[in-house]
């Protein structure tokens, strides 16, 4: 008994020797949204061949991921987020000084082949269908993901550019407690397993995931940085425990940085040079991820090597 | 009555194999037999508490192979008590009575009711017992089956608990199966007795016919028989019935009286039966006179054994300590042996 | 009583090596009661969504534990106690969901009972929807912690000797009475413990549940909410008000079956 823990022990020591090994050479921490993982996959291998990096990946909702860094104390080498927002709002300036902004994302609405109504929905007629009897509509809970208050900004946009009063309200009463889930993994889950018909969600998350997607007119679906005065007009209160805050409509970008604390900073400022050079920009549009021609970089101390890039 | 016929039943890698057998109503039968010869077994089976492979049990007449223990009407106690821990000695002994007064009547009778208010926990192995002889009779069963149920008792209990239940079978005419290892207790209680081993039955006699007369050389062996020579009977008289049986084996040749016919056969002599002199006796009734010199003494009290070498075997004779002495019987005396025929059994 | 050196070394070092696992468990517990206990006891008294996932809490996690109580004791009893041919299969098939982690536990149930399967169409059609509803809740603690109860309860009747009950039907009961009457008192003991561990992991179960049901909160996704949202000092009160009121109920019973025992 007491070899076999010993025996046990010291294979686990192996492994964490390893690791640690590991550790010393060249690694690549990355936390990443979840709607990230399947465009990103394909830039992390390249840049662990080119470079030799071991590149460990760490997904989950943009605000868990903030989490992680700002309450446990866990610092990676690249935050890749699906709102840039939350940089500002969660990680400046105690976790990070500054953040690029390098793609943009859109609000859909994603559903499969066995949605109720599969066969009619369209870009013209999907409020109708998703209001129709029976429909089972979900979002993520607007507390915690930036996706669900932009589910709800999305149909106040809605209701003013269709002109149909009280759509927003009846858009956002048509998916109820029981359908609604704490982050865009949890959610998917439910479209894939037949118990929701339509979600809205990010475009990146619904490729990513394969659904099939209906495309929303730009005026309402938060995708266009040159719109950003029209999104402006919309505004919801969230109210969670800790009180109300108000969200107001901008145009979705994906916000990426290197934390102050990054145990291997000069690696993630690496793989942010290649993820903003054209190579990797090719990658990401490829997998369907509308990259920025130019990143604009927000805060202080942008590491030179990046802010060059700036000027491209 | 109690009947099996042709039974077979397993208990885990354990085979009881082509039991047949019948107590009659009102009468106590005894199973004697090794330990794992499979006598707890059978009275599972009897019980319904395992399950019958092949062959019936009949119970008052009745085919109960397919009936479940609790149609079987019967009364079971196990060696260990199996007294339900999380009830009284009260509530045991009336778990299944038909009314508190039979419980409470049985309970008088076996002396079961001074313990009511003790907690079944600080009860002793033979007050155990007690209480759990008088939980199987409370529903005045009239089939009993019994597991060595007096061996926790000391002595003088055991003598009044026997003559109890003896008379209550009597009244009630109840019939019994009563495994027992005590040959004392198997021979005064008994009115028929069915020696198992190896899960097979060796024979089935009433008890005295079984200490004269075993069928088998393992019975013999196990019943106790000191003296068992194998070999021929070389001529076994005519007609049927008790007749002169001549027997050889072992270089001695030895007179019996038996039905054994001709050809492989077992001498058993019981060592009481042994008579030992120092020089051949005079024209006597006795038919075997057997010479050789003392291999052993062994004493045992008052009471010693003593091996002599005859043919190319041993013969053990029990003798008194005052007769040891007088002989002088010591390892290399010589001494003569003298059989009566009708103490040689031959099987 | 006097020991040889040689035994106290020895009960020392066996008391050493058990202060480390007891350390290893209950430090984690502490700090956690620490940081959080305090200031979950005074949420506890105002903020009414913490109030209402633990009662859901406590309410689900009971339903599923007397659900399993009901239909897992006979199981249990099956499988401790008859030679039934498919016995090591089921045995061994009734303990997967431990096997399974647990959000794909919720992902499993979501795919058995989700209103596109047919036992949840069905359930549905019945009005009775397991999806986003505390019934899910039940089902997804049910799931993962009733194997628990399974297995301790089956080792518990195993235990009982078998012939108090071959006993109790020569007296004249049936197998389901003596079932009743002798072999669930005398295992009575080790059924509680086995429903005291199930009740405990239901209660802590959180990857199954918020996959089923987000929405009514029960405490344990109340907890990683507020995590998410407000941060570790908004979610270790609700976790550590949690472990404090779940101990009451297991203390409780932990008494009772010290006194039992020592009766």
């Amino acid at each position: 008994m007491m070899c076999a823990v010993a025996v046990c022990l010291a294979v686990l020591s192996l492994a964490a020797c390893r690791d640690a090994n590991v550790a010393r050479r060249d690694t690549l921490v990355v936390f990443e949204a979840a709607s990230l993982a399947g465009p990103m996959r394909p830039l992390l291998d390249t840049f662990a061949r080119r470079t030799g990096a071991l590149v460990l990946e760490e997904h989950g909702a943009s605000l868990e991921l903030a989490r992680r860094i700002t309450e446990l104390h866990r610092v990676p080498d690249v935050i890749a987020l699906a709102d840039h927002e939350v940089f500002p709002e969660l990680l400046m300036p105690g976790a990070t000084s500054w953040y690029a902004t390098f793609a943009r994302n859109r609000m859909v609405v994603a559903y499969t082949d066995r949605s109720l109504h599969a066969s009619e929905i369209t870009p013209e007629n999907w409020r109708n269908i998703i209001l129709r009897p029976n429909v089972a509509l979900g979002r993520t809970d607007p507390v915690l993901a930036p996706a669900g208050y932009r589910a709800l900004l999305l149909y106040q946009l809605a209701e003013s550019f269709y002109r149909e009063p009280g759509l927003a309200a009846r858009l956002a009463a048509k998916t109820p407690p029981g359908s609604i889930r704490a982050n865009a993994a949890d959610l998917a889950a439910l479209l894939s397993a037949g118990e929701l018909d339509y979600i809205v969600e990010y475009e990146s998350l619904a490729r990513a995931q394969h659904f099939r997607i209906i495309h929303l007119p730009p005026d309402i679906d938060l995708g266009d940085v040159n719109r950003a005065d029209t999104y402006a007009k919309a505004a919801v209160s969230v109210t969670g425990a800790r009180g109300t805050t108000t969200r107001r409509g901008a145009p979705i970008l994906y916000g990426i940085s290197v934390p102050l604390h990054a145990p291997h900073g000069d690696a993630g400022v690496r793989f942010l040079r290649f993820l903003l050079e054209p190579d990797g920009k090719a990658m990401l549009r490829a997998a369907q991820v509308d990259a920025l021609d130019a990143p604009t970089f927000t805060g202080m101390a942008v590491p030179p090597a990046l802010s060059a890039m700036r000027t491209r | 009555m109690i009947g099996v016929v042709g039974l077979g039943a397993r208990a885990g890698s354990f085979m009881l194999r082509d039991i047949t057998f019948t107590v009659p109503t009102g009468a106590w039968g005894v199973v004697l037999g090794p330990a794992g010869a499979g006598k707890t077994t059978l009275l599972e089976t009897i019980a319904g508490i395992r399950r019958v492979v092949s062959g019936a049990v009949a119970l008052r007449g009745v085919d109960v192979t397919r009936q479940p223990p609790e149609q079987r009407r019967l009364g079971m106690v196990y060696q260990h008590a199996y007294l339900f821990p999380h009830l009284s000695v009260d509530e045991n002994i009336a778990y299944a009575a038909r009314d508190h007064d039979a419980a409470r009547e049985t309970a008088d009778r076996l002396g079961a009711s001074a313990l009511s208010n003790r907690p079944v926990a600080s009860l002793s192995g033979g007050e155990r017992q007690v209480v759990a002889l008088a939980r199987a009779l409370s529903p005045r069963p009239d089939v009993l089956l019994l597991d060595e149920p007096f061996a926790a008792l000391d002595p003088r209990r055991r003598t009044s608990i026997r003559a109890e239940l003896r008379r209550m079978q009597r009244e009630w005419g109840m019939t019994i199966l009563h495994v027992t290892h005590d040959f004392i207790e198997a021979g005064t209680l008994g009115d028929l007795a069915i020696v198992l081993n190896d899960g097979a039955i060796e024979q089935v006699a009433p008890p005295d016919v079984l200490f004269r007369k075993p069928a088998s050389v393992a019975v013999a062996g196990f019943l106790g028989f000191e003296n068992v020579f194998s070999g021929q009977v070389v001529s076994s008289g005519e007609g049927v019935g008790e007749r002169l049986i001549t027997f050889t084996g072992n270089g001695i040749e030895l007179v019996g009286v038996g039905d054994h016919p001709r050809g492989e056969g077992h001498a058993v002599i019981r060592a009481e039966d042994v008579m030992l002199a120092r020089e051949a006796p005079g024209p006597s009734s006795a038919r075997n006179v057997l010479r050789g010199p003392v291999v052993s003494v062994t004493g045992h009290g008052p009471l010693s054994h003593v091996t002599i070498e005859v043919g190319t075997t041993n013969l053990t004779a029990i003798l008194t300590e005052g007769a040891l002495r007088e002989m002088g019987f010591a390892p290399g005396v010589p001494a003569v042996a003298i059989i009566k025929a009708t103490a040689v059994h031959l099987c | 009583m006097s020991q040889r050196p040689a035994d106290r070394a020895l009960t020392g070092s066996l008391i050493g090596a058990a202060m480390i696992l007891v350390a290893l468990l209950v430090l984690p517990v502490g700090a956690l009661l620490l940081r959080g206990g305090a200031a979950g006891v005074r949420q506890l008294l105002m903020d009414a969504e913490l109030q209402q996932a633990l009662l859901l809490t406590a309410l689900a996690a009971t339903t599923a534990t007397a659900i399993t109580i009901l239909l897992g004791t006979p199981l249990a009893y099956l499988l401790a106690r008859h030679r039934m041919p498919a016995q090591a299969v089921v045995g061994a098939l009734i303990e997967l969901p431990l096997l399974i982690p647990h959000p794909v536990a919720g992902i499993a149930l979501l795919l058995a009972f989700g209103r596109a399967s047919p036992a949840g169409a069905a359930l549905a059609a019945a009005g009775l929807r397991i999806v986003g509803s505390p019934f899910g809740i039940g089902l997804a603690m049910l799931f993962v912690s009733a194997p628990l109860y399974v297995s301790a309860a089956r080792e518990s009747i195993a235990r009982v000797d078998a012939r108090y009950e071959a006993i109790a039907r020569t007296l004249g009961d049936s197998e389901w009475t003596a079932v009743r009457r002798i072999a669930l008192p005398l295992a009575r003991r080790g059924l509680l413990a086995a429903a005291i561990v199930m009740w405990s992991r239901a209660v802590s179960e959180f990857g199954a549940i918020v996959i089923l049901t987000y929405n009514p909160k029960v405490a344990s996704v109340l907890s990683y909410d507020r995590f998410t949202a407000f941060g570790l000092d908004a979610a270790l009160p609700v976790a550590a008000v949690l472990v404090l009121l779940a101990m009451i109920p297991l203390t409780l019973l932990r008494a009772l079956r010290r006194e039992e025992s020592s009766a």
